[in-house]
């Protein structure tokens, strides 16, 4: 399942799922809502793009890392302190390569997919800066 | 002919989400989100600097696809494109 939804979902039900033939490993990301002193977390994506592009990084990583099963679960709208964000759940024959797709499937979420959070305060919010800039001019 | 622009996140709560507008043919990417941009002194100044070029971390795609802000100036827009502009991704 590669879904960007409001609700959350039940991890335990896509452990057991994730168990194909041939799974020696699952690899669970979780990313939660910290408590940075804020009230909640607003999140927003261009949400087309944005399923694209992790149907993307889930058949990439599904091929580089010979995964047998990935589900990305990426949540927008308003959430609390401790809700989950970002679900990412990897199954492998082996943990090498468990582990490895798993870390290459949130950093690549983290470099380009176009989504975004800004941190609600009790005296406002702030958005979230992104942790790679795009578009610069070519430098000869 | 129109074109649809797609604001998000802090560019969203400078100009709205969407934004329908009628262009001649031949405009041009840059000079259309200048025309757009121009009318919110608080937005352009959100995605352009002061010698009116993009701000270098500013993203910009059509129909789903990254232009190269180097580009956009010479980049044309066509009936039924989705222009879509937006600061540095921040998901995760």
């Amino acid at each position: 399942m590669i879904v960007i939804q409001t609700d959350d979902v039940d991890i335990g039900a896509l452990i057991i799922a994730a168990k194909k033939h041939g799974t020696g490993a699952v690899v669970v990301f979780d990313g939660v809502v910290r408590d940075d002193d804020i009230t909640e977390m607003e999140l927003e994506a261009y949400e087309d793009v944005a399923t694209q592009e992790l149907d993307k990084i889930a058949k990439n990583a599904t091929e580089q890392f010979r995964l047998l099963h990935v589900d990305i679960i990426h949540r927008i709208g308003r959430l609390a302190v401790g809700e989950n964000i970002l679900m990412i759940i990897v199954a492998a024959g082996h943990r090498e390569e468990a582990y490895a797709g798993s870390r290459f499937i949130i950093e690549a979420i983290k470099a380009g997919v176009p989504i975004w959070k800004k941190e609600l305060t009790k005296d406002g919010g702030r958005w979230v800066p992104g942790e790679h800039g795009h578009g610069k001019p070519k430098t000869s | 002919m129109t074109v649809k622009i797609r604001f998000f996140a802090r560019f969203r709560e400078l100009f709205g989400a969407d934004i329908m507008t009628d262009v001649v043919t031949g405009t041009m990417f840059t000079s259309l989100i200048t025309t757009i941009a121009k009318k919110n002194p608080e937005g352009y100044a959100a995605i352009f600097d002061e010698k009116g070029a993009f701000r270098e971390f500013v993203i910009l795609m059509k129909n789903g696809k990254r232009i190269d802000i180097a580009d956009a100036a010479k980049t044309p827009v066509a009936d039924g494109d989705e222009i879509a502009v937006f600061p540095p991704v921040a998901g995760g």
